[in-house]
């Protein structure tokens, strides 16, 4: 199978994945219950009032043509106008991702820090107080509430010790350098309890695949050969031991920036997830529907990238 | 190619639900990297996890004895005991669970359910409020005993549902080959769906309650029951006796229901405690959102009306005591799972 051929299929499948994910949300808008119309006016408004609202904003057309519609529009890159705010909805979003990305991301990148050594060192002492050490930590890291961890940090760091902001993602009325340190300095708590509530997974999928890539043929060569054991461990079976942490990191991923509305609420931080939970109390169709595409946008091309980066650590990948 | 595709797209999950069952779990995910080369270099359309994971399925099966003649199953299962009474975690776990379904079904007898308003509001521990009062003078221990039977209904009623119709989809797309492209396309489409985004919309606009609660929680559980389980299923499915009952009889249906589903029992026991404690977090997640049913207690209502009075920074015990008990809940769930797993496959015993 040639490179190219691999690559559109990839590309047929995320464009599955995106369609699929944006039609599951228009269904669900347009079959459950819970009228637009109410909204943006007030539920005593007089049933003209209601049908030139929905008329407006095309909801008393038939299904398939309303559908029909929205593809046309979404294909041309229009997501539509807010119902609530008036703005359109790329506007909406696009004051919302980038703070859940930056979460995410700083998330992400410390969880790797931490997690990837700690299941490093459980795994080169395995059997020892050490590995029992970091096999709790994860077992119990994997079983934390989200708003839990957050709420237990706040209470701590921001209320008691009053070292970081309690709420926001920056400092009103702060410029530059001072703005920014600002957001390094509300980013802190918020990125702390993602860190802690997705360490475990990490801790443990490199902990027993390192273990596994010890026990390898390979791995018994080079020590045979007489290769120093840190290099063995670090050099040889650490990059195939990595493999899964990628696909992990992938997925997590995907999740994170859908899952951070719990983070986000307990730190009132501004982003996507908060906008999904608000954009569904008003429902506000146009925003449901761009959010739900960009989270299917994000999952793609975090599946794309985790396949390149795929690519460059497996040599076997390319060449099959 | 087509094997390489569904196993790159079921992979991740192998590596993040698997570590949650436990060590066992990297086993899956180690296999991973040789495994997807080896699949494209066959590409003989066989799922990839199918003819990898073979073997050492076949002894986990025969380790195991979920072969389905009832003598060797209950000497496999005596076996499996006795391995587990050793796993001092294990047996901790498993107290701590008892001690919770008895809380659950006894909350009636334990305390009085915390409706109505209080006298003293906002007060610590004492010996009259074990675990203080909230903002409306109600008692939290009575609310935390209340919120173990919502827990424990919504995570073993969600869980049967997301097993049966996982498990059932499972089979079927294993044994009839023709639905299992089709249903892995959809178990991999319904995996990287955006869950608790959705789950948020649909208890919105629905109307918050228990049942609504339990359906959403099931209806996003079933396809990570789906995956684990086929992959087991493709391999049994494989194996000569199911040939050999093939020749006995020609309904499909009795072949699955004496034959497959015995032999995908582990992998099912394991699922089931794993989606009961992700459904737990789920529902306490959505109950803390506010989305929860607002005439029963549960965990994730006593922190949403703590963060609503604005209490949660002043009195901690608010916060403490319902996020122990979802912290026990699901602490538990997931050392039992990985001591029966342990128990069950001697392999994971080594580690």
């Amino acid at each position: 199978m040639s490179l190219w051929s691999f690559v559109l299929r990839r590309f047929g499948r995320g464009i599955l994945t995106i369609w699929f994910a944006v039609t599951v949300t228009f269904l669900l808008l347009r079959l459950l219950p819970g009228d637009p119309a109410l909204a943006v006016a007030s539920p005593n408004m007089t049933d003209e009032a209601r049908e030139a609202l929905l008329t407006q904003y095309g909801l008393n057309q038939p299904l398939i043509v309303q559908y029909g519609l929205y593809l046309w529009q979404l294909v041309q890159g229009n997501l539509g106008v807010s119902f609530t705010q008036s703005i359109p909805v790329l506007d909406v979003l696009m004051q919302r991702l980038p703070w859940t990305l930056l979460l995410t991301g700083t998330a992400l990148v410390f969880t790797v820090l931490v997690g990837v050594p700690l299941g490093v060192l459980a795994a080169a002492r395995r059997g020892t107080g050490w590995d029992r050490l970091v096999q709790i930590v994860g077992v119990t890291g994997q079983s934390l509430f989200v708003p839990s961890v957050g709420v237990l940090l706040l209470f701590t760091f921001g209320l008691t010790l009053g070292w970081f902001p309690i709420g926001g993602a920056y400092t009103n009325g702060t410029y530059g350098g001072e703005w920014y340190l600002s957001v390094i300095q509300h980013l802190v708590l918020p990125a702390t309890s993602l860190v802690l509530i997705q360490l475990g997974s990490y801790v443990l999928t490199m902990r027993s695949t390192l273990i596994d890539a010890l026990g390898e043929d390979y791995t018994t060569l080079a020590h045979a050969n007489g290769m120093p054991p840190r290099r063995v461990l670090w050099k040889h079976a650490l990059r195939n031991a990595l493999l899964p942490t990628t696909t992990l990191i992938g997925l997590q991923l995907g999740f994170l920036v859908g899952g951070a509305v719990l983070t986000e609420t307990v730190f009132a931080y501004p982003g996507i997830g908060r906008g999904i939970f608000e954009a569904v109390t008003q429902l506000d169709f146009p925003v449901l529907q761009g959010a739900f595409l960009m989270l299917a946008l994000t999952v793609v091309v975090i599946n794309m990238l985790t396949d390149l980066v795929y690519g460059l650590l497996d040599p076997r990948v390319k060449t099959s | 190619m087509s094997a390489m595709k569904g196993e790159r797209m079921s992979s991740p999950t192998d590596s993040s639900t698997d570590t949650g069952a436990g060590p066992d779990a990297g086993t899956t995910a180690g296999v991973d990297p040789a495994e997807t080369a080896a699949a494209t270099d066959a590409a003989t359309g066989q799922p990839a996890d199918a003819s990898e994971n073979a073997e050492r399925d076949r002894a986990a099966v025969a380790s195991t004895g979920a072969e389905p003649v009832a003598t060797e199953s209950l000497r496999a299962s005596a076996a499996t005991w006795r391995a587990f009474r050793k796993e001092p975690l294990g047996l901790l776990a498993l107290a701590v669970m008892a001690v919770l379904v008895f809380v659950a079904v006894a909350a009636p007898l334990l305390a009085p359910y915390p409706g109505s308003y209080g006298d003293t509001v906002l007060e610590g521990p004492t010996g009259a409020h074990w675990f203080g009062t909230d903002s409306l003078g109600r008692d939290v221990f009575g609310e935390v005993i209340w919120g173990t039977q919502q827990s424990l209904l919504v995570a073993v009623l969600a869980s049967l549902i997301a097993i049966a119709v996982g498990t059932l989809v499972a089979v079927v797309g294993a044994y009839f080959r023709k639905l299992d492209g089709p249903i892995s396309v959809l178990v991999d489409l319904m995996l990287s769906l955006p869950v608790l985004p959705l789950m948020i919309l649909i208890a919105a606009l629905v109307g918050p309650s228990t049942t609504t609660i339990i359906l959403v929680v099931a209806a996003f559980s079933w396809p990570e029951v789906t995956r684990i389980v086929r992959s087991q299923a493709l391999t049994v499915v494989g194996l000569p006796y199911v040939d050999a009952a093939r020749l006995m009889t020609t309904s499909p249906a009795w072949i699955i229901t004496k034959h497959i589903i015995p032999a995908v029992t582990p992998v099912i026991v394991v699922s089931v405690v794993v989606t009961a404690s992700r459904a737990v977090l789920s529902a306490a997640g959505l109950a803390f959102l506010g989305l929860g049913d607002p005439n029963t207690w549960s965990w994730g209502r006593i922190l949403y009306e703590a963060q609503q009075s604005g209490a949660m920074s002043s009195a901690w015990w608010l916060t403490l005591f319902p996020s122990l008990a979802i912290l026990a809940l699901v602490l538990s769930a997931t050392l039992l799972s990985i001591a029966y797993n342990d128990a069950r496959n001697p392999k994971s015993r080594r580690r």
